[in-house]
Order: structure tokens, then C-alpha cells, then sequence
């Protein structure tokens, strides 16, 4: 959880002083351990616009998790709404997870994978400033980007 | 037509104050020109008609219902609702018209300045950037120039020491050298003839040949054995040796005659002078002391 913490401190981070005030509020950051949510709070449930399904790859349970919830969800979202963060690929000799099985889990469900070491403040702000661009264009607040076109073009750069 | 070229003026003072590498922000474009209210109401109606569309769409996108992805194939059915989105995407892209953003000159004026406080601030940024890598560029030369003066310095004092070396240099004779290393050759010489001489003598007393009246005895006993080898004595026996890993080092083993008496043969194998063959125990060579 404290993985989680982490990010969302870096996350929230680039919009303190850099966004204007009332546009502060607009971003939630909703963390949930598994999918899916629970069904009584939906009517009072904001709008979902990016889901990042967060692996830590030295940790088994981590991935088997994900994989679990991602049966739960609705199958649009994998229209450029939803991205893979893996942590912890770093150290090699502690890895559980084989990079493949991540890789391929992303390819499966076309949607981007994106690799983040949270021991390093620098990369953990580089990488909230990547989620916050992913979200902005999947909320519909960059002209002329969708979420599908954007996913699309993610992967076919990785293709190429 | 009077408010574009207002625009315009804006434009070039704020051209002047960005061409002035100024670090402190840009100061907001103030303006005499009030929006007027039609402008202000034109463009809420607009919103609010945009808004309504996407209220439209939000609670049609609700009334669809979840649909998740099947067991199977459930990459290809999501290929193949990427395939459909896309196309969707694709068709909606191409029906579309660009639409001005407003007729409103007002609106256009504001939307202008807006724009061009957004070019302003990107630029200003830009030029921080830009200044705080020349900062470090010049901290970077005035380190390298300091690493340079004290590398120069090091080679002048190099120079004058070999300058000083130079001349202390006795002009080097060969014919000088011939006769050092002669005379050191004749001291080795005289060195090795005394080591050799004082290990004879200490050999010839500890280490006599065996007695001519133990040879009787032992002829008395066995007369019909045949009259014994001349046997040699124990210096002569490592000099054969040490001459052999000297001459031929790659095939240093002598091979044991019965001039060797076999007490001797003995006593240099088990103290470690010397060592049998691996597969001829009647050749035996010396250990390599020298190596």
C-alpha cells in the first residue's frame, strides 16, 4: 500500500500551484487493493476516466491479483483507459513475475505498460507526470486526442 | 477593427518585454476593453448547449451496461471492438468541419490574449532553462580552465626536472659497461668456484666412499660375484646432476649406474635433492632449487 501512497504524493504533486484552484478539485485519486468495486456506491461514484492497474513484479500474489480483476471489468475501458504500472523490475534476483508474462498481459488486453522504480523520487514524479498526461488526454481535455487514438499510437510505437 | 489593432500593440509590448531576458514572469496583459455582455452571454449559451449534448451522451454511455470481456478469445473480441471504435472514430473525424470559435470579436480578443500569455509563459520557461545551462556550462569551463592551469603548471615543473636531469647525466660510456659486467662475470666466476670447491671439501669428509675392507668382506662372502664398478663419490654425483638440469633443462634425468652407490641414491631422494622419474624408477633428476 505504502507503493500506492507513494505515487499518489508524487501524482498530486505537479498539480499543486500549477493547475488553478478550482481545477484542483476536478482529479480524484481512487485506490482499491482488487476490482470489483463494491455496487452501493455506485450512483455516488464519479466518472472513471483512467484506470492503472499497479503489478509489483517481485511479488506473485501482485500479478494474480490483477489478473483476477481485470475479469471484472467492463471491456470498454480497454479503449485507451486503461495502462499496466510496473514496479519493482529493478532488482532482477528478487523478481517473481517473469517481464514476459507482464508483457504479454498488456498486449492481451492492448493497453500500454508503463515501468516505474519507487525508490527513486525522480522517476516516481517522472512517472506521475506521465499518468497525469494519460489521464488528461482520457478525460477529453487535449484536443484532438482520444483515448483509443492515443493507446493506439502508444502501440505502435512499441510495435515499431 | 479598432480592437485588432489594440491586439496587435499588445502583441508587439509584449514581443518587447520577452525580447528584454527578463527572469521574472511576464506581467498580465491589461486591457481598457470590457467584455460586453452579449459576448459573456453568447458564450454560456454555447456552453450550456454543449453541456446539454454531453448530458445526453453521459446517461446514453450509463443505460449500456457493463460488458466484460469472454474466457475466450478475448483478445480477438477486443480487436475487434478496437477495429469498430477506430473506425467510428475514423468516420466521425471525417464528417467533422472545422467550426469557428466564435463570430464574437470580443471573444476572439480575449481568447487572442490568452494565447499569447500562454506563448509568453512557455517562452519565459524556455529562457530560465536556457539561462540556468549557461550558468552551468560557464561553472563547467571554469573548472575545466582550472583543471587546465594545474595540468600546465604540473608539466612546466616536469619540464624543468627533466631539464635538471639533463644536465646531471654522465655522458654513458659503453666501452665503461663491457668492463663492469666483465668484472661482475669473474666475481660470479670465483664466487661459484669457492661454493663448489666448499661443498667438495664438506662432502669429502662427511660423505667418504664406502671403505675398501667392506668391499673384502663382502668379496670373501660371495667369491663367485664378479669384481664391483668403480664407485663414484657423492659430490661427483650431484655435480653430474647439477650440470644435467643446467645443460638440458627440459630433460634433466640421469639415469642411476652401479657406479651410484645405492646409500647414497637414498639419502638425496628422501631428504629432497632429488626425484625419481614418474615411470623410470632408475632415472632420478634434481630438484629444481633455482626456479
Amino acid at each position: 500500500m505504502k507503493y500506492w501512497d507513494q505515487l499518489s504524493e508524487a501524482y498530486n504533486r505537479p498539480l499543486k500551484g500549477s493547475l488553478d484552484k478550482p481545477l484542483e478539485k476536478i482529479i480524484f485519486i481512487h485506490l482499491a487493493t482488487s476490482l470489483p468495486l463494491p455496487a452501493e456506491r455506485d450512483h455516488i461514484r464519479p466518472r472513471i476516466d483512467l484506470i492503472v492497474f499497479m503489478i509489483n513484479i517481485q511479488s506473485k500474489y501482485s500479478f494474480k491479483n490483477v489478473e483476477a480483476s481485470l475479469s471484472h471489468m467492463d471491456a470498454k475501458f480497454f479503449l485507451g483507459k486503461v495502462c499496466f504500472l510496473i514496479t519493482g523490475a529493478g532488482r532482477v534476483n528478487h523478481c517473481s513475475v517473469e517481464m514476459n508474462a507482464v508483457r504479454k498481459l498488456g498486449n492481451l488486453h492492448c493497453s500500454p505498460v508503463i515501468f516505474c522504480e519507487l525508490d527513486s523520487e525522480g522517476i516516481r514524479l517522472a512517472t506521475a507526470q506521465r499518468l497525469l498526461r494519460i489521464l488528461q488526454i482520457c478525460a477529453g481535455h487535449v484536443p484532438g486526442v482520444s483515448a483509443l487514438f492515443f493507446s493506439s499510437l502508444m502501440k505502435s510505437s512499441i510495435d515499431e | 477593427m479598432d480592437k485588432q489593432d489594440e491586439l496587435l500593440k499588445e502583441a508587439e509590448k509584449l514581443a518587447k518585454h520577452m525580447s528584454l531576458y527578463q527572469h521574472d514572469l511576464a506581467p498580465a496583459i491589461t486591457s481598457n476593453i470590457v467584455c460586453s455582455k452579449d459576448a459573456k452571454e453568447e458564450l454560456l449559451d454555447e456552453c450550456e448547449a454543449i453541456w446539454r449534448q454531453l448530458e445526453e451522451c453521459q446517461s446514453k454511455l450509463t443505460l449500456l451496461g457493463t460488458e466484460t470481456l469472454p474466457d475466450s478469445g478475448a483478445q480477438l473480441s477486443l480487436l475487434m471492438m478496437r477495429v469498430k471504435a477506430l473506425t467510428a472514430e475514423y468516420n466521425q473525424w471525417q464528417n467533422l468541419s472545422p467550426e469557428v470559435i466564435s463570430t464574437n470579436s470580443d471573444v476572439l480578443v480575449a481568447l487572442g490574449k490568452e494565447e499569447l500569455q500562454k506563448v509568453d509563459h512557455d517562452l519565459e520557461m524556455v529562457l530560465s532553462t536556457v539561462q540556468s545551462k549557461n550558468k552551468k556550462l560557464k561553472e563547467d569551463i571554469t573548472r575545466e580552465q582550472q583543471w587546465l592551469d594545474e595540468q600546465q603548471q604540473l608539466v612546466d615543473a616536469l619540464d624543468v626536472t627533466h631539464e635538471e636531469m639533463k644536465n646531471q647525466v654522465v655522458q654513458f660510456s659503453e666501452k665503461r659497461a663491457f668492463q663492469e659486467l666483465k668484472s661482475k662475470m669473474l666475481k660470479i666466476r670465483t664466487y661459484k668456484e669457492e661454493i663448489l670447491s666448499a661443498l667438495g671439501a664438506f662432502l669429502e669428509e662427511h660423505f667418504p666412499l664406502p671403505e675398501e675392507d667392506g668391499n673384502a668382506k663382502k668379496k670373501k662372502k660371495n667369491p663367485a660375484e664378479e669384481p664391483t664398478v668403480q664407485l663414484v663419490t657423492l659430490h661427483e654425483i650431484l655435480e653430474s646432476l647439477i650440470n644435467k638440469l643446467m645443460s638440458t633443462p627440459h630433460e634433466p634425468y640421469l639415469t642411476i649406474s652401479d657406479s651410484f652407490w645405492p646409500p647414497y641414491v637414498e639419502l638425496l631422494l628422501r631428504y629432497g635433492i632429488a626425484l625419481r622419474h614418474p615411470e623410470d624408477p632408475n632415472r632420478i633428476r634434481l630438484e629444481a632449487f633455482h626456479q
